[in-house]
């Protein structure tokens, strides 16, 4: 990694600081949608006591369409104001990549935090494996944001582009739902980490990888288009 | 005289409908090129498509060498700024992003926004943003440097600006200008007339 | 020569669809008369993923000449090569489809006969139906742009970031050992030896009938889009006006103008 590229990815991030912190408007909404999901959906489960793999598949389905409604907002808004010719004409697409997923990690996994406190919270759910629960969490975050920064980047240009993003963005991300689920309710008491936990971690790790690797070179490809 | 942008059998359609077609031209040091032509005739999509944010549908064209972050500037009507960024922060961001100098001092006083500097682009009115938009067109020294429209929200001193950043990018490279008033043609040495 | 090759293939069709219904029962299910539609069944998901390969490669064909290189910056690439890729990774994508539906179909209907249940959340149908899901998101992905350049460029990043996932529903999600367990779906079963005999040569025989219509259905559907992109691009012909397009030359300036 030479200088230039760190100055140029930063660059990118330092933006999408600056424009978030001065209007607040994308965290405020994730973090409202994220709240109003976990209420929702602790609120049907009535105050009964739900298994660990009803309460990972329903964390996994908030943090999912948490992730899916405002993190591929970083490209779409670039569109509809008008600035991504800027970026175009003076920015290299990996820089954009990079510095949009790396703001994009950071807002997701702050969200996930949040949303996960709350709902283990709202379910009286005791987390027994904390290394896998955190590694869960994190790569899972790392897929999100790397998947939905590049199903945002394909969505931005099309004229309901707002929901085309979401639409392409869950499917895609249904694999890795499972997979967190999977080492999710393992870290939460039902399982084990031979039966299959630690291999999901690994699993989440490598799906974060793979799409972190290969999220740059698509890009880069669409970016002009 | 050398050349430094050739433009080749340039074509663009939408749908079933040619833009321009069969473009060509060359534009060496020096050359002013003016783009006259009515509403909708194509102007702007002939300067997004030499700048490649239109991909084109036949043809070429031929930027000079180097990294075209460096060698072209394009300043447009309906490019936006950040709203939540300052002026001094959108020169710092596209130097970064460059890999070039930021020049933010002597930019500022080039087009005359150094007493806004620290204002956030959203205050800033519509003549303010072409200025700001002007001033990161050029900020790498373009060899090709494209205008579209560049007088439309810009006073006199504005159009002033303009012509002194014509004369300059003349001894620099070459520069094209998309425009609807006829007073912009004396910027220009050479015209394209847009039919369509 | 043509229409022999076409009477051959109805021919050996008919041959094997017989041959399908006189195939010995399978006692180990529990309808073993319905164990057949398995013949039916195993080619399509074996031709979808070849052919959501054979897409995605097309797909990968459609950015060629764009430097991809970390920190290109200007993508150039041949508008009419681009277009004939776009058509090549359509065709491969549809028919893909169409083997998916297919596949979903027959399993649904085998679903049914030897479980009672028309969908009973076995994780094969399950990661099979989020497969669908996937690949019918890339045809939103097309619907969403109209201009071809653009619905070319992303249909193709949408397919190659769906590669991955796929992969990984179709071969890795159904063996891991926890969902396994839970599936009645049988795997590995020609690996493992567990086809042979007469279904063995059955399934081998309309996997290669299959793969014969989808190389003929890919063909014309190539053939088809190539010809509505030449018509579309000869509008000189179709111009009433025998003109071209608007252009110009470029001259000098006369200011007393």
């Amino acid at each position: 990694m030479n200088s230039s590229w760190r100055v140029e990815i930063l660059a990118i991030f330092r933006k999408e600081w600056r424009i978030e912190m001065r209007s607040l408007s994308g965290l405020v909404t994730a973090f409202l949608f994220s709240v109003v999901t976990v209420y929702a959906i602790s609120f049907a489960a009535l105050n009964t006591h739900i298994p660990p793999t009803v309460v990972s598949g329903m964390l996994w389905v908030a943090l999912l369409f948490s992730a899916a409604s405002s993190l591929t907002r970083t490209f779409l808004i670039e569109e509809e104001l008008g600035t991504a010719d800027l970026l175009r004409l003076v920015a290299r697409p990996h820089a954009v990549f990079w510095g949009k997923a790396l703001f994009n990690i950071f807002q997701c996994i702050v969200t996930s935090v949040l949303v996960t406190i709350l709902f283990l919270g709202f379910t009286s759910t005791q987390v027994i494996i904390p290394w896998l629960f955190g590694v869960s969490l994190i790569a899972g975050c790392l897929s999100l944001a790397g998947a939905v920064t590049l199903c945002g980047a394909i969505a931005s240009q099309a004229s309901n582009r707002s929901m085309l993003a979401a639409a392409i963005a869950v499917p895609l991300l249904l694999p890795l739902v499972a997979l967190g689920v999977s080492g999710m309710r393992v870290s939460l008491g039902e399982g084990s980490l031979s039966g299959g936990g630690s291999g999901a971690a690994i699993g989440l790790i490598g799906y974060a990888v793979a799409t972190l690797a290969t999220g740059p070179y698509i890009f880069a490809a669409v970016w002009k288009s | 005289m050398a050349k430094v942008l050739r433009v080749d059998r340039l074509g663009k359609k939408y749908g079933g409908r040619w833009i321009f077609r069969g473009l060509t031209f060359e534009l060496g040091l020096g050359d002013r090129l003016v783009i006259l032509g009515r509403n909708g005739s194509g102007k702007s999509t002939l300067l997004r498509t030499i700048a490649g944010l239109t991909q084109r549908n036949e043809g070429s064209v031929v930027l000079p060498e180097g990294d075209p972050r460096h060698t072209l500037g394009l300043s447009a009507l309906e490019q936006s700024v950040y709203a939540q960024l300052t002026v001094e922060e959108h020169l710092e961001m596209t130097a970064e992003l460059r890999g070039c100098p930021a020049r933010i001092d002597e930019l500022l006083e080039k087009i005359d926004l150094a007493y806004a500097r620290g204002v956030l682009a959203s205050q800033l009115s519509t003549g303010m943003k072409a200025r700001l938009k002007i001033g990161m067109a050029i900020q790498a020294n373009p060899m090709v440097l494209l205008l579209d429209e560049p007088g439309a929200g810009l006073d006199e001193d504005g159009r002033n600006l303009v012509s002194r950043i014509t004369e300059e990018q003349a001894e620099r490279g070459c520069l094209i200008v998309a425009t609807n008033d006829p007073l912009e043609r004396r910027l220009a040495n050479l015209e394209l007339q847009l039919a369509g | 020569m043509k229409t022999a090759l076409k009477a051959s293939f109805g021919l050996l069709t008919g041959w094997a669809t017989i041959w399908s219904f006189t195939v010995p029962d399978v006692a180990a299910f529990q309808a073993p008369g319905f164990a057949r539609i398995f013949l039916w069944h195993f080619p399509c998901p074996m031709l979808f993923t070849l052919l959501i390969l054979f897409g995605a490669w097309n797909s990968v064909r459609i950015f060629q000449r764009i430097e991809l290189k970390p920190f290109c910056f200007m993508p150039e690439s041949d508008p009419a090569a681009k277009a004939s890729w776009d058509i090549k990774a359509i065709a491969c994508m549809e028919l893909a489809y169409l083997f998916a539906l297919l596949t979903m179909a027959t399993g649904i209907l085998f679903s049914q006969i030897q479980w009672g249940w028309w969908w009973s959340w076995d994780p094969r149908q399950t990661s099979f139906l989020m497969v669908l899901l996937i690949y019918a998101a890339y045809f939103a992905v097309r619907f969403a742009y109209s201009d071809p350049g653009k619905r070319a460029a992303f249909g193709a990043a949408y397919a190659l970031a769906a590669v991955l996932p796929t992969l990984f529903l179709v071969f890795v999600f159904p063996r891991l050992p926890p969902i396994a367990n839970m599936s009645l779906h049988p795997t590995d079963s020609i690996l493992s030896g567990k086809i042979k005999g007469e279904y063995a040569y059955c399934v081998i025989l309309i996997l290669i009938l299959f793969t014969i219509m989808a190389v003929y259905l890919y063909n014309i559907r190539v053939r088809t889009g190539l010809a509505e992109f030449e018509l579309e691009n000869n509008d000189a012909k179709l111009d009433a006006g025998g003109d071209t397009a608007p252009t110009g030359v470029v001259r000098p300036v006369s200011l007393s103008e």
